[in-house]
C-alpha cells in the first residue's frame, strides 16, 4: 500500500490502472489545498507542483492494484456554492473538509453532503468528512465526537488531520483508495470500466441532462 | 441564424420571393427558395445523388487504400508513389467539390447536392473551399496515421466512413439524437479496438482522439451551434450579459492578480487570447485545448502574483475575470458542442475536463452573478448594471490598470483638462468678483460723498465786503484817520 512515484506506471499491474476521479470540497481557507499540496509533497519531495494544485493526479499501489487518484480541487468560496455542483460529474469520492477551529466550516460541510445527496445515490460515491487543522487544538471548536457522530449518521468515512504537521493525511487518502477499490471489486469492475468503454453512454446520457444546461 | 439575416438583407427582389422552380408557389428561404412540394422533390433528388457519390467516394479511396497497403509491404519507394497518387487523387476530389459548388452558383435551379447548399449559402466559394481544405487535410493525416495500423487501420477507416454516410442520413435529426449517435459510435469502435483490433490500451486514447479529429472536423459545419437548437440565442444571451458586466472590476470579484506586474498582464493577454481562439477550432479536444492552455496562463499569472502555487479558490474567480474581459465569441456554442461531441470521459475526468467543467463553472456564475457575489449593494448594482455610473470612477485610479498607454494618457489629459476647466471657472468668477468689488467701491465711494455732501452742503456765501473792498478806493477808509486836512494857523 505505499505509495508510487507519481510519473512511473506501476510495474506490477500490467493491466491500466483504475482511475478515480475525487472532489475536494470545503469552505475556502479551512485546508483543501493544503491537504492536497501535502499529499504530493510528501510524495515528490523535491518536485512541486509547478502551476498550481487545482488539479493533480496521484498514483497509488494498494494490495497488488494500481489506482490513479485524479483530485479535483474546487473554488470554496460561498458565492460559488451554487455553480460547484457541476464539478460532479463523473466523481467517484469526494473530500469533505472543515476546520476544526471553525465551526462555521463543518456546517458548510454539511451543506456540501446535502449536496452531494441530491446528485448521488449512496453507494455511488465515496465520502470522506475530514477535520483538518487539529495543529489548532487550542481554539477547536467542533469536537471530534461531533465530526464523528455526523459522519456515522450519513455513513462517510471519518479522519482528523493536520496538512501542516502532516498528520494523517496521506491516511485520509489511502482509506478513500481503499473504500474506492473495495467497491470495485464488489460491484466486479461491473459499474465502471478501467478506460472509456462500458459506461460511456449511461454517462453521456447522464451529462446531457445536468450539464450546463442551468 | 445570422446568416438567415444576411440573407434577408440580400433578399429584396420581388421574384426572389417565387418557388425557384416557377412553379407560382411562393418559395421559403428555408427550403433554398423552392416551395414546400418543389423542394421535397428537390431535396430527395440531391440526397439520391449524394449518397450515390459518397459510395462511389468511398469504394473508390477503400480500394486505393488496398493498394497502397499492399504496395506499401513490398516496396519503400512504391509506397511513396501510391501517396503521391493518392494526394493527386485528393486534388482532383476537391477540384471536383469546387466546381460543383460553381455549378451550383450559376445554374439557374437550386437544386445542387444538398451538401453543397448551406456552405455555399453560408461562405460563399472561397470559405467553402478553405474549409473543404482543412477537411482534405485532416483525411489525409487520418489515412496516414492509419497506416501505422496496417489491417485494424483499414478496418477503423471503413467504420469512420460508413458512420460519416449514417450521419449523413441523419441531419434532420435533433442534435441530441447526433450527438447520441457520436457518442455511440465512439462507444463501439472503442468497443471492436479492443477486442477485435487488438490496440494496446496506451495506443487506445490516441487512436480514438484521431477518430474525432476526423469525424468531427466533417460534421462541425452541420453540428455546431445548429439551427434546431437555440444555441445561438444562447450565445447571444451570454455576450450580451458580459458586455453589461464590462465595470466588474478584478476587486469586486477578489481576483487574486496583480495587472499592474508587466509578466502578469502579458499572461492575462495571452489567457484571453487563448479563450477566443477556441472558437476558431474545429474538432472539440483542440477546443479543450485551448480551455486548458488559457487555464495555464492563469495559473502562472496568479502564481507570480501571489509567489505561491493557486488553488482553485484563486483560480475560479480569476478564470471568470478572464472570460468577463475577454468575451469569448459563441460561448454557449461551444460548450454544448464540446458537451455533446467530445468523448465524454475526456470531459469528466484529466486535466482537460478540469479546466472544460470550470469553464462551465464560470459561465454559470456570470449568468447568475448579482450584487451579493461581488459583494455590492443591490443599488449599486442597479445602478452599474443599468450604466447611470461607473463605479471605476470613484476608485483612486480612475482608468484600468491594463488599459493601453493611449487610454492612459488621454485619461490624464482629460483629467488636466477637467481641472484646467476648474481653474478656469474659478478666475472668472473672481475676476467678476473682482469687477463688483470695483464697482461696489466706487458706488460707495459716490454714496460716502454724496451723504457727506448732503450732511455738509455746500453753503455759498455772498462774498464778504470787505474783502470786496480789498482792492476797491475805501478801503477800511473809515477806521483810518481821515486824511490830514491843510490847517490855517495864522489866521
Amino acid at each position: 500500500m505505499a505509495l508510487v512515484e507519481g510519473n512511473t506506471q506501476p510495474e506490477s499491474a500490467s493491466q491500466q490502472p483504475y482511475v478515480f476521479k475525487v472532489v475536494l470540497l470545503g469552505s475556502s481557507s479551512v485546508g483543501k489545498s493544503s491537504l492536497a499540496f501535502r499529499l504530493i509533497k510528501n510524495d515528490f519531495k523535491d518536485i512541486l507542483p509547478t502551476l498550481g494544485c487545482a488539479f493533480f493526479t496521484q498514483m497509488m499501489e494498494l494490495d497488488g492494484s494500481a489506482l490513479k487518484l485524479e483530485i479535483w480541487d474546487t473554488a470554496g468560496q460561498e458565492k460559488y456554492h451554487s455553480v460547484c455542483h457541476l464539478y460532479f460529474r463523473g466523481a467517484n469520492a469526494a473530500i469533505l473538509v472543515y476546520d476544526i477551529a471553525d465551526k462555521d466550516s463543518f456546517h458548510r460541510a454539511q451543506n456540501w453532503w446535502k449536496e452531494l445527496e441530491n446528485e448521488f445515490q449512496p453507494e455511488e460515491i465515496v465520502v470522506i468528512l475530514v477535520g483538518n487543522k487539529t495543529d489548532l487544538e487550542d481554539s477547536r471548536e467542533v469536537t471530534l465526537e461531533e465530526g464523528k457522530a455526523f459522519a456515522e449518521s450519513k455513513k462517510l468515512l471519518f479522519v482528523e488531520t493536520s496538512a501542516k504537521l502532516n498528520y494523517q493525511v496521506t491516511e485520509a487518502f489511502i482509506a478513500v483508495a481503499r473504500e474506492l477499490l473495495r467497491r470495485e471489486e464488489q460491484n466486479g469492475g461491473q459499474s465502471r470500466q478501467r478506460s472509456p468503454p462500458v459506461d460511456l453512454k449511461e454517462t453521456a446520457r447522464a451529462r446531457k441532462v445536468k450539464c450546463c444546461q442551468d | 441564424m445570422s446568416l438567415k439575416s444576411e440573407r434577408r438583407g440580400i433578399h429584396v427582389d420581388q421574384s426572389e420571393l417565387l418557388c425557384k422552380k416557377g412553379c407560382g408557389y411562393y418559395g421559403n428561404s428555408a427550403w433554398q427558395g423552392f416551395c414546400s412540394k418543389c423542394w421535397r422533390e428537390e431535396y430527395q433528388k440531391a440526397r439520391q445523388r449524394q449518397i450515390q457519390e459518397d459510395w462511389e467516394l468511398a469504394e473508390r479511396l477503400q480500394r486505393e487504400e488496398e493498394e497502397a497497403f499492399a504496395s506499401s509491404q513490398s516496396s519503400q519507394g512504391a509506397q511513396a508513389l501510391t501517396f503521391s497518387k493518392f494526394e493527386g487523387k485528393k486534388t482532383n476530389e476537391k477540384s471536383r467539390k469546387v466546381t460543383t459548388v460553381k455549378k451550383f452558383f450559376s445554374a439557374s435551379s437550386r437544386g445542387g447536392p444538398k451538401k453543397e447548399i448551406p456552405e455555399a449559402k453560408a461562405a460563399g466559394p472561397s470559405i467553402n473551399r478553405q474549409a473543404s481544405l482543412e477537411t482534405d487535410r485532416a483525411s489525409t493525416e487520418f489515412i496516414e496515421f492509419l497506416k501505422t495500423f496496417h489491417r485494424t487501420g483499414q478496418e477503423i477507416y471503413k467504420q469512420t466512413k460508413s458512420f460519416l454516410e449514417v450521419m449523413h442520413h441523419k441531419r434532420e435529426l435533433s442534435i441530441e439524437e447526433q450527438s447520441e449517435g457520436v457518442q455511440d459510435f465512439y462507444q463501439n469502435v472503442a468497443e471492436r479496438l479492443q477486442t477485435r483490433g487488438k490496440v494496446p490500451p496506451e495506443k487506445m486514447e490516441k487512436v480514438m482522439d484521431q477518430i474525432e479529429k476526423y469525424v468531427m472536423t466533417r460534421l462541425y459545419k452541420y453540428v455546431f451551434c445548429p439551427e434546431t437548437t437555440d444555441d445561438e440565442k444562447k450565445d447571444l444571451a451570454v455576450q450580451k450579459r458580459i458586455r453589461a458586466l464590462h465595470w466588474v472590476t478584478p476587486q469586486m470579484l477578489c481576483v487574486p492578480v496583480n495587472e499592474e506586474i508587466p509578466e502578469v498582464s502579458d499572461m492575462v493577454v495571452k489567457a484571453i487570447t487563448d479563450i477566443i481562439e477556441m472558437d476558431s477550432k474545429r474538432v472539440p479536444r483542440d477546443k479543450l485545448a485551448c480551455i486548458t492552455k488559457c487555464s495555464k496562463h492563469i495559473f502562472n499569472a496568479i502564481k507570480i502574483t501571489k509567489n505561491e502555487p493557486a488553488s482553485a479558490d484563486d483560480f475560479l474567480p480569476t478564470l471568470i475575470y478572464i472570460v468577463l474581459k475577454g468575451n469569448p465569441p459563441r460561448l454557449q456554442s461551444n460548450i454544448q458542442y464540446i458537451t455533446r461531441f467530445c468523448n465524454p470521459s475526456r470531459l469528466m475526468t484529466g486535466e482537460d475536463g478540469y479546466y472544460f467543467t470550470n469553464l462551465c463553472c464560470a459561465v454559470a456564475f456570470i449568468e447568475k452573478l448579482d450584487a451579493q457575489s461581488l459583494n455590492l449593494s443591490q443599488e449599486d448594482f442597479d445602478r452599474y448594471m443599468s450604466g447611470q455610473t461607473s463605479p471605476k470612477k470613484q476608485e483612486s485610479e480612475p482608468w484600468a490598470p491594463d488599459a493601453c498607454l493611449g487610454v492612459k494618457q488621454m485619461y490624464k489629459n482629460l483629467d488636466l483638462l477637467s481641472q484646467l476647466n476648474e481653474r478656469q471657472e474659478r478666475l472668472m468668477s473672481q475676476a467678476k468678483k473682482l469687477e463688483k468689488d470695483l464697482i461696489d467701491w466706487t458706488d460707495g465711494i459716490a454714496k460716502e460723498v454724496q451723504d457727506i455732501v448732503e450732511k455738509y452742503p455746500l453753503d455759498l456765501k455772498p462774498p464778504s465786503q470787505p474783502l470786496a473792498a480789498i482792492d476797491s478806493e475805501n478801503v477800511e477808509n473809515d477806521k483810518l484817520p481821515p486824511p490830514l486836512q491843510p490847517q490855517v494857523y495864522a489866521g
